[in-house]
C-alpha cells in the first residue's frame, strides 16, 4: 500500500485484493472522524468505500493483484468527498436498476447488495469514466457533515 | 482501529443448537470462513445455528451474503439460522436495506434458544 498526498488531499493506493479493504477502511474512517464525524458515521463511510472497492476488485480486474485501487479523500466546506479511481473497464454503478427489496428476500437472491449500500449511506454519488485525457476513471462518493 | 483484520468464529452447542459467536471484522476478505462454518454444520445435518454478534465490530455485504446463502434451504429442512447480540453498528447495516423482514433478530442468545425450543416443542405435539 502507499501512501501519498496529491493536489487531491489524502490518498491511498492498495492492489486488487480483498486483504486490503480493512486498510481502506481505516484510512477513510480516520479522515472522517477527524473532519467531525461520529465513529459510527465514519464507519458507514468506510462501509460504502469497502463496497465500492470489493466490486472493483471482484468484477473489474477479477482479483488481480498486479492492479491497483485509489481511494482520495477531500473536505469542502461541510462535504466529505471520496474519489475512488481505477483504470479498468469503466461501469457506471448508477447504471445498475435500483434492488426491489421485497423481491429480493422474497427469490433468496444472494449479491448485488453493495450498490444499494452505496446508495443508503451517501447523500451523493458521481461517475465519471475514464476518456482521452484522463485514463482513470472516478467514482466520486459524498457524505455532508450536519 | 486494532486489530481490524482480524475474524475469529468460535463454535459451541447449546441444547442441540449450533452457536456461532463471531468476532472481529466480517467483510469480504473474512467472509469465505464464516460461509465454510455454516456449511459444514449444515453438512453435519445441523439446521438450527444461532450466530452471536456481541464481539463482531464490522460487517460489509458480503457478511450479509453468508446468510442470504444459507436461510431458504435451511427454513426448508425445518431449521433457521437465528442472529443475536448484535452492537447498533451492526444492527443498523442490516437495518439499512431491511434484513429485519427475512431474519430473526434477538437480543440475546437466551431468547433465541427459547424460540428453537418452543418450534420443537410445537413439533412434537403436532
Amino acid at each position: 500500500m502507499k501512501n501519498s498526498t496529491s493536489k487531491y488531499g489524502n490518498k491511498i493506493c492498495t492492489c486488487c485484493d480483498f486483504s486490503e479493504l480493512q486498510r481502506i477502511r481505516e484510512f477513510v474512517m480516520t479522515k472522517a472522524e477527524t473532519l467531525g464525524f461520529s465513529s459510527e458515521e465514519a464507519q458507514s463511510i468506510a462501509l460504502a468505500v469497502d463496497e465500492a472497492c470489493s466490486n472493483l476488485i471482484k468484477h473489474t480486474f477479477n482479483f488481480d493483484t498486479l492492479k491497483e485501487i485509489c481511494v482520495q479523500v477531500n473536505f469542502d466546506k461541510n462535504q466529505f468527498i471520496v474519489n475512488i479511481l481505477d483504470e479498468g473497464t469503466p461501469f457506471n454503478p448508477l447504471d445498475v436498476t435500483p434492488q426491489d427489496m421485497n423481491e429480493y428476500f422474497k427469490n433468496y437472491k444472494r449479491g448485488g447488495l453493495g450498490i444499494p449500500i452505496i446508495r443508503k449511506i451517501m447523500d451523493e454519488i458521481s461517475y465519471l469514466p475514464s476518456n482521452n485525457s484522463n485514463r482513470k476513471n472516478v467514482l466520486t462518493l459524498k457524505k455532508f457533515l450536519h | 482501529m486494532k486489530n481490524q483484520n482480524k475474524f475469529e468464529i468460535k463454535h459451541q452447542a447449546n441444547r442441540g443448537i449450533q452457536c456461532l459467536n463471531l468476532e472481529g471484522y466480517l467483510d469480504a476478505h473474512t467472509a469465505p470462513k464464516l460461509e465454510s462454518a455454516i456449511e459444514e454444520l449444515m453438512k453435519s445435518g445441523f439446521n438450527k445455528i444461532l450466530v452471536n454478534f456481541q464481539d463482531l465490530d464490522y460487517i460489509s455485504s458480503a457478511g450479509l451474503g453468508v446468510f442470504m446463502a444459507f436461510i431458504e434451504e435451511i427454513r426448508e429442512s425445518g431449521g433457521d439460522i437465528k442472529l443475536t447480540s448484535m452492537k447498533s453498528k451492526i444492527f443498523s447495516v442490516f437495518d439499512l436495506l431491511g434484513f429485519p423482514i427475512l431474519f430473526d433478530i434477538e437480543t440475546n442468545d437466551e431468547s433465541a434458544i427459547a424460540k428453537f425450543l418452543k418450534n420443537d416443542l410445537r413439533k412434537n405435539e403436532e
